[in-house]
């Protein structure tokens, strides 16, 4: 780690952001089974009508969250097909929680690949079944919407969040926001051995043969776009191949690398912030902590987000489905059960995340993050099945 | 496959009951309706190959990546076909020809890796022996940090071989109980050592039947997805499934390279087995002739318990263990039983439908033997050769381009289902149509049956078993099938095969203990059908 001026602040907000992160952890297992209760209507005393209520309340160190709740929000009924890029473990919970809501209204939940349902909402074109999708990253909505694919939300839906986080034709809409960062496995390695740069890691000796990455997921295509357009197409190759030569190995998931991290089997790796944060929350004290690199493609923040497919023959109720992904209640679950920063300005981070200032993201505009196809190109070129 | 001209002459007769030889028309129509639809996906396959022109596939030919992918694949292919010869043919040797103690226990115990799915298997094995496993953790103790990974080609060629083996296995014993000793003796009294007699009467002998059980698994390794994907080796499967949405065109050109190398294993086992089959006297094997162990015995037995063991007991035993530990290991994603209703439905629906849609090609096949039948029966066995992804990636194609409407329903997995297991229910309704005697129906017409009044009050009840054999097979194999079960399932439905696939690429191996073993506890089931179908004696 570099010794200037700015690193003690860092290193002083990651403490604080880590620490506070634990706690979250500890405060959403009380949310969880809240939720849950509130879902299964366990105990009761408790009926159905209660459940949103349940969501933002109830939990340690938290007031209700601000924002719309989706009590006040337009009814769901009908069947809508939901492509979701995000996985089940990560948001099938409030995936039911909604489908629980109304008496008739049903979700068809296909869960898979962010790029891999994008692509096939491309493939499947007018036919497609996908009323929603919703993504990891920005960048595959951005595919969505060049494809022509996506439709416009109405302006209430999409104003609900800052424009930074939202595509300018209002196309899609970010729900959550997430940093890149790189665990590493406290046993093997301490802070100081993480580089700040992005670019220092294929030449950093201590990682030979202990990283893992997910080259197939698509928040890491994500940060490759980012390495491409930040870097240049060559440079980027060049730091692809100089990773393969240092060892790393491929993961599925940035969840597994976490996870792998924790366990042992590698050193370190390149994940999103919040997947740590889930690892920590599952398990006593495992060795795994977070580092960022600084102002490159290492260090970009991202949103996950939704947008209506432009095949649908519901786009209302798809519409108002996306709305209740930006209500108080599905916000606060973000916040504090997935770990990621809420869109709505009026919920609140969990505990005291650095803000994205702090997290020092390199200058870059989202939506040119769906230039997938080059990256995949690339990425193939510098020999990864992708 | 030519029926007993017998059988046929009077199959014909017995149908020509008012107009003598009378073309089965209506019967050859269905059949070749059957036919159509079972070989028609794979059009789409091709369209989507060639949509844009003919230079792009053509270069994607001999694009690195897929010249990559064929070398994998075939180094996987004949790795593992070589493994499983190499574990069969000693193992047939030594519980057919030799007094290892236990030989009925053993013949029985080698055979059960079928009954685990190999995608099971390879989940197991990479939780127990992946570089920081079980087998790492019990090591840790000791100073073990880390294990060699069993990622990879070796885990590939060690996870398939272990659960195909037994189909070398199953043949190679078969031919080895009907092999003629008498000409082994006749080997050893012409002064050849044990091991010259081995070569120069019983290899020949048994070469056939060791082909036909090498040629199941050679498909079975060339057609799975589940294995590979697991342990990481980029095969044809795999990446036509990691591939298929980001570059359909892609995928199709390699689904179609892949169905090439389908066809060239066929012909290549049918060259080995050759036009004569090699058939013993029959019954006359001399239990006699059972070579003695005598101090070998000991060290012989080691071999079937170290297969057995690493086959068996390592997934077996990882399940139970994730189960003792309280199983649920926290994706959040409970296990339900609907899952469990949900295969139960599908492969059920799956089994009805390959049952009525089979029997028109069976019983025309089986009494009418017209040029036209025996190429629809053999048609139908294109399915069963085509590997699940790329028939998967066939009606994705045909479910987004001609059926919209039934993309991503059930009708279209369970068609695919149905198209992929038809041989199974083919094959059984057929042979059991050959054992009616034909003077019964002819009997019931002579009695004023019309043609299908006899059918329906004779012939069917008489084949009746043989129909639901088929049936069987068809649902225990629709409950374990992965790629196309993963590429065609409705949104939203799941199932045992879906639930479990799910863990296991999320990493929460141990939500995945209890469907394992249920979908393990059925596979075990099927296997168990199959032996008593083929009244296969363990003695």
């Amino acid at each position: 780690m570099s010794e200037d001026d700015g690193s003690d602040r860092r290193s002083s907000n990651r403490r604080r952001f880590l620490a506070a992160a634990g706690a979250a952890g500890m405060a959403s297992v009380a949310g969880c089974s809240a939720l849950l209760d509130a879902v299964n209507g366990d105990g009761g005393d408790s009926d159905g009508d209660e459940g949103p209520g349940l969501i933002g309340s109830g939990r340690e160190g938290r007031d209700a969250p601000g924002g719309t709740p989706m009590s006040e929000m337009p009814d769901l009924s009908g069947t809508l097909t939901l492509y979701s890029g995000r996985g089940e473990p990560l948001v099938g919970e409030l995936v039911s929680h909604i489908e629980d809501l109304y008496d008739d209204f049903t979700i068809e939940p296909r869960y898979n690949s962010s790029t891999d349902l994008v692509n096939q909402i491309t493939e499947e074109g007018d036919t497609s079944p996908a009323d929603v999708f919703f993504s990891v990253n920005a960048g595959s909505l951005g595919v969505l919407a060049d494809e022509g694919l996506a439709a416009t939300l109405p302006d209430d839906v999409a104003t609900m969040v800052d424009g930074a986080y939202r595509d300018d034709e209002n196309q899609w809409v970010g729900t959550s926001g997430r940093a890149r960062t790189v665990p590493y496995n406290t046993n093997q390695f301490s802070e100081d051995d993480v580089p700040s740069d992005i670019s220092a890691f294929p030449d950093a000796d201590q990682f030979q043969d202990v990283m893992g990455w997910a080259p197939s997921y698509g928040s890491f295509q994500a940060f490759v776009t980012a390495m491409r357009i930040l870097n240049g197409d060559e440079e980027t190759k060049a730091w692809l191949e100089g990773m393969i030569d240092q060892g790393v190995e491929a993961y599925s998931d940035e969840f597994t690398v976490a996870r792998r991290i924790a366990d042992g089997e590698l050193g370190a790796g390149f994940t999103n912030h919040y997947y740590i944060q889930r690892v920590v929350d599952n398990r006593d004290d495992p060795p795994i902590a977070t580092a960022f690199t600084e102002g490159d493609a290492g260090a970009i923040f991202n949103v996950a987000g939704a947008a209506v497919v432009s095949s649908t023959d519901q786009s209302e109720l798809a519409a108002n489905f996306v709305r209740h992904l930006l209500s108080a209640e599905a916000q606060e679950y973000f916040a504090t059960t997935t770990f990621e920063y809420p869109l709505i300005p009026e919920v609140e981070p969990v505990g005291e995340l650095p803000t994205v200032d702090e997290l020092n993201p390199p200058d870059l505009d989202l939506t040119q993050l769906s230039d997938l196809g080059p990256t995949l190109e690339l990425m193939r070129d510098a020999g990864l099945d992708v | 496959m030519a029926a007993e001209p017998g059988t046929t002459a009077t199959g014909e007769s017995t149908d020509a009951g008012d107009e003598p030889r009378s073309y089965p028309v209506g019967l050859t129509f269905l059949s070749g309706a059957v036919a159509a639809g079972s070989v028609l996906p794979l059009f789409w396959l091709i369209e989507t190959a060639f949509r844009t022109g003919v230079a792009e596939p053509v270069s994607l030919l001999f694009d690195p990546l897929t010249l990559q992918v064929l070398v994998n694949s075939v180094v996987l292919v004949t790795s593992v076909t070589v493994a499983s010869v190499l574990i069969s043919v000693p193992l047939a040797y030594l519980t057919v020809r030799t007094d290892l103690p236990f030989r009925r226990f053993w013949t029985v115990a080698v055979m059960l890796p079928l009954v685990i799915p190999s995608y099971i298997g390879a989940f197991a094995f990479v939780s127990v022996f992946s570089p920081n496993g079980e087998v790492q953790s019990l090591l840790a103790p000791l100073g073990v940090e880390e294990l060699p990974g069993i990622y990879g080609l070796e885990g590939t060629v060690l996870v398939l071989t272990l659960y195909t083996y037994p189909y070398v296995y199953i043949t190679s014993r078969a031919s080895l109980k009907t092999l003629d000793t008498s000409l082994v003796d006749a080997a050893r009294t012409l002064k050849h050592t044990r091991w010259e007699a081995f070569k120069r009467v019983v290899v020949p002998q048994i070469r056939p039947a060791v082909a036909a059980g090498a040629l199941l698994t050679a498909l079975y390794t060339l057609s799975d997805f589940g294995t590979p994907q697991i342990m990481r080796y980029s095969v044809f499967t795999r990446i036509i499934y990691t591939r298929w949405a980001t570059s359909p065109e892609f995928a199709a050109v390699l689904s179609i390279q892949l169905l090439a190398v389908t066809v060239l294993i066929l012909a290549v086992e049918s060259q080995i087995r050759g036009d004569d089959t090699l058939h013993g006297s029959g019954g006359s094997a001399h239990s006699s002739g059972r070579m003695r162990l005598g101090r070998w015995k000991w060290p012989a037995l080691a071999f079937p318990a170290l297969v057995v063991g690493l086959a068996l007991a390592v997934p077996i035993g990882t399940l139970l263990l994730w189960l003792v530990r309280g199983g649920a290991t926290g994706s959040g994603v409970p296990f339900e039983l609907e899952y469990v209703a949900n295969s139960v439905d599908v492969s059920l629906a799956a089994a009805l439908v390959a049952t009525l849609a089979g029997l028109p090609v069976a019983y025309l096949s089986a009494r009418h033997s017209t040029r036209l039948g025996d190429l629809f029966e053999r048609i139908t066995y294109v399915g069963y050769a085509v590997p699940g992804v790329v028939m998967g990636l066939a009606l994705v194609f045909v479910g987004i381009n001609v059926a919209p409407s039934l993309y991503l329903t059930l009708p279209l997995l369970i068609f695919a289902y149905v198209v992929r297991f038809l041989p199974q229910s083919v094959g059984s309704t057929r042979a059991s149509f050959l054992q009616v005697n034909p003077a019964l129906p002819e009997a019931a017409r002579t009695l004023g049956r019309s043609s299908i009044g006899a059918f329906r009050a004779v012939t069917l009840p008489l084949a009746a078993p043989g129909l639901l054999g088929g049936a069987a097979l068809v649902f225990l194999t629709t409950m374990k099938e992965l790629p196309a079960t993963l590429m065609l399932s409705p949104s939203g439905y799941k199932t045992l095969v879906t639930y479990i696939w799910q863990m296991q690429e999320d990493g929460y191996y141990g939500d995945a203990a209890v469907p394992a073993l249920v979908l393990v506890a059925i596979s075990a089931l099927s296997i168990f059908v199959i032996i008593s179908q083929e009244g296969y004696d363990v003695k």
